[in-house]
């Protein structure tokens, strides 16, 4: 061998080597950092689960809240005006999200299809606080009194962009041969709409409906200003009541939905800034929940939208 | 369940609740011909109030055992700040608001019919977060160097907050305060103040602008503060300002100060006597100031010049639409409420117990009469 082509080996080595040991460099270097970025998630997870586990316990989820001093209290009031504003929400959200998005994946390039996307983004950067507002003075003054029914409104308005943008994306997704096959077998066009692409994308729409969800369910600012907070909200009382009263179930609903309610997002939020040890252990609690429930929401909602899609792409 | 039942029951509730929504929520009027004879179902009247933080935690726990007391009645009281208090009763959106802050004439106006009532009345106590120097370390085993409380006269609280007085070993202070002399330190002055709109800060500023006129900023809710200071949301934000910054002089509710174990100033008041704020200077106050209530049974009552008065006082106040309430059920049930609050022995006694003072009875009894006066439907609410 030459001494050239010797020469010209030990140099390919050695810049394989140097190439190598750069590679791995990089490679713990990005490591490192992605681990940096994961701490603060698990951080927060691993605080609030041990602050907010010291002091979990059925009561919590089983009574009203009490005053300071008077032991065995919960936050019943909050977790019920949690589940009466986001089903009102919900209510209020998913039909017209859900019409709104089939008009976007039928059209997109009509005038009002553009617009509707570009308002919808619009709306998406919104912040909670200014909705908050709108509702305030579009229904709570108007109608004289706080309530759960303002709040749901006010989340509803939060949770359309999120839907209808969900929902044009799995509609999207839906195989156009499918719709052809439809409309070509003499369906008329609602009735494919209906029967054909709302079930092919129903669990897509629904994963939305969760996102939306999980993003509303944590929200304080639009509450503040619509449902105000109410620590003797007790929907089980209402209804006994309305029952020996000899009221209709209308205006029995009409009772629940009229009634300034706790979430439990604005209990936490005002639980921790009280000075009392008491509380601000309770506001730890409470964070718990909400994020226990927030993240089953979100990751269920996560696991069924990827192999939905994956399905569908498959 | 088929798709068309899925259907037509989210349609029929959607329906449903719109309905419900357009139904307004008067309380059942069934039982107001029968009168008190057969009660209400319970929870079958829900009453919403809100603001001032002050009496917060005496008023959960009225509205808390008032459960025992009438089941038929829900009352749900939020501590919003008295500004936003105000702001809901002249919106109509709350039954009742609470507040330490005075109506002005203008909201008088535009309210109509709009009455304030004294519920209690509390000490505004200036807390203080002082690193005093040179404390000798105790011996081993002896229990730790207490020194006594800070002693403030009128003229140099008003200096401190306007900026004149900057340290904590200024003159003024130290000569106020000969048992400190050796630990006020040189460092300067943080003033901690309400960032919200707030009865307290009313309170304090009506001090403030009586000690002395010096003061120019007023007295309100809310004022253009002198000088750079820090700003702290309700009464535990102020609080928890002062115990994070050192040096720092805040200002809250006597209530608030205690359960929070912080050390409050006394204070030399207007006959020159060192008060130290609790029920009998705030009783004294209250007493001094006994006649002077306006038609409106307001009462400005600080910087008294009898000898044990705490010159930082005030009342807390609910307010009520006086004659045009629309639920009568639901006037009556607040009217008792309140009643019962200023009557029932175990009521006042949680109040005194919390750290607030309860009304003299010549005033109590202007209340009482005054509440007696509201009228729904051109009717007296409260049966006599």
């Amino acid at each position: 061998m030459s001494l050239f082509s010797e020469l010209m080996d030990r140099n390919r080595v050695k810049r394989t080597r140097q190439r190598k040991t750069a590679n791995a460099g990089m490679l713990t270097l990005t490591g490192l950092l992605t681990a940096l970025a994961l701490v603060p998630l698990f951080w927060i997870i691993g605080y609030v689960v041990i602050q907010g586990g010291k002091n979990i316990n059925l009561d919590f989820f089983i009574n009203l809240p009490r005053p300071l001093g008077i032991s065995g209290g919960g936050v019943l009031s909050a977790i019920e005006g949690t589940l009466v504003v986001t089903l009102l929400a919900a209510v209020f959200a998913i039909p017209p999200g859900v019409l709104a998005a089939f008009y976007a994946a039928r059209s997109p390039n009509t005038p009002l299809g553009v617009a509707l996307r570009f308002s919808t983004d619009v709306l998406a950067g919104v912040p909670s606080i200014v909705v908050g507002l709108f509702a305030y003075t579009l229904l709570v003054v108007p109608m004289k009194h706080y309530s759960g029914l303002a709040g749901g409104a006010a989340l509803a308005v939060l949770m359309l962009p999120t839907i209808i943008r969900t929902t044009e994306e799995m509609l999207k997704l839906v195989p156009a041969s499918l719709r052809e096959a439809s409309l070509g077998l003499g369906a008329p066009e609602w009735k494919t709409s209906l029967r054909v692409l709302l079930p092919a994308a129903s669990s897509g729409i629904i994963t939305g409906f969760l996102l939306a969800l999980a993003r509303a369910v944590g929200e304080t600012a639009p509450l503040l200003m619509t449902a105000l907070g109410n620590e003797r909200f007790d929907i089980k009382q209402i209804i006994t009541s309305g029952v020996q009263s000899h009221l209709s179930v209308f205006q029995i609903i009409g009772h629940i939905i009229n009634a300034p309610v706790d979430s439990l997002p604005l209990t936490l939020w005002k639980y921790a800034q009280q000075p009392y040890p008491e509380r601000v252990a309770q506001a730890w609690t409470v964070a718990l929940v909400l994020m226990l429930f927030v993240l089953i929401v979100n990751v269920s909602a996560r696991v069924w939208i990827q192999s939905r899609t994956r399905r569908m792409k498959g | 369940m088929s798709r068309k039942m899925i259907i037509v029951t989210s349609i029929l509730l959607a329906t449903g609740i719109i309905l419900s929504a357009c139904g307004s929520a008067v309380t059942p009027q069934s039982q107001t011909g029968a009168g008190a004879s057969t009660p209400l179902p319970a929870g079958s009247v829900q009453v919403t109030g809100a603001g001032a933080t002050f009496p917060l935690p005496v008023y959960s726990q009225w509205t808390y055992a008032y459960q025992y007391v009438d089941p038929s009645v829900v009352i749900n009281y939020n501590g919003v700040g008295s500004g936003a208090g105000k702001t809901a009763i002249l919106n109509n959106t709350v039954d009742f608001a609470g507040s330490d802050s005075l109506l002005n004439a203008d909201q008088y106006t535009q309210g109509v019919d709009l009455q304030m009532y004294p519920m209690l009345a509390g000490a505004v106590v200036p807390v203080y977060n002082i690193a005093f120097q040179a404390v000798p370390t105790p011996a081993a085993g002896a229990a730790a160097v207490s020194l006594p409380k800070l002693i403030l006269d009128r003229q140099s609280l008003v200096d401190i907050y306007d900026g004149k007085v900057t340290k904590w070993n200024d003159p003024e202070i130290v000569s106020l305060n000969p048992g400190l002399a050796n630990f006020l330190p040189g460092t300067a002055i943080t003033t901690v103040h309400r960032s919200d709109g707030s009865g307290t800060t009313e309170i304090f500023t009506k001090a403030l602008t009586s000690f002395s006129p010096d003061w120019t900023a007023g007295g309100a809710q809310s004022v253009q503060w002198p000088g750079n200071g820090l700003g702290g949301k309700g009464n535990a934000g102020v609080a928890a300002a002062v115990i994070n910054t050192p040096n720092s002089i805040g200002y809250v509710e006597l209530a608030y100060a205690i359960s929070n174990s912080m050390t409050y100033a006394q204070m030399v008041n207007k006959a020159g006597k060192t008060i130290t704020a609790n029920g009998a200077s705030v009783e004294a106050a209250m007493t001094e100031f006994a006649n002077s209530f306006t038609p409106q049974l307001t009462a400005t009552i600080v910087d008294g010049t009898s000898d044990g008065a705490w010159p930082i006082t005030g009342y807390t106040y609910i307010i009520l639409h006086t004659s045009t309430m629309i639920d009568c059920v639901k006037a009556q049930k607040i009217l008792e409420f309140l009643k019962w609050a200023q009557t029932d022995a175990g009521a006042q006694t949680a109040a005194t117990n919390l750290g607030y003072s309860v009304l003299p009875d010549v005033v109590r009894t202007n209340v009482l009469a005054k509440l007696a006066q509201v009228t729904c439907n051109g009717q007296p609410v409260l049966m006599p």
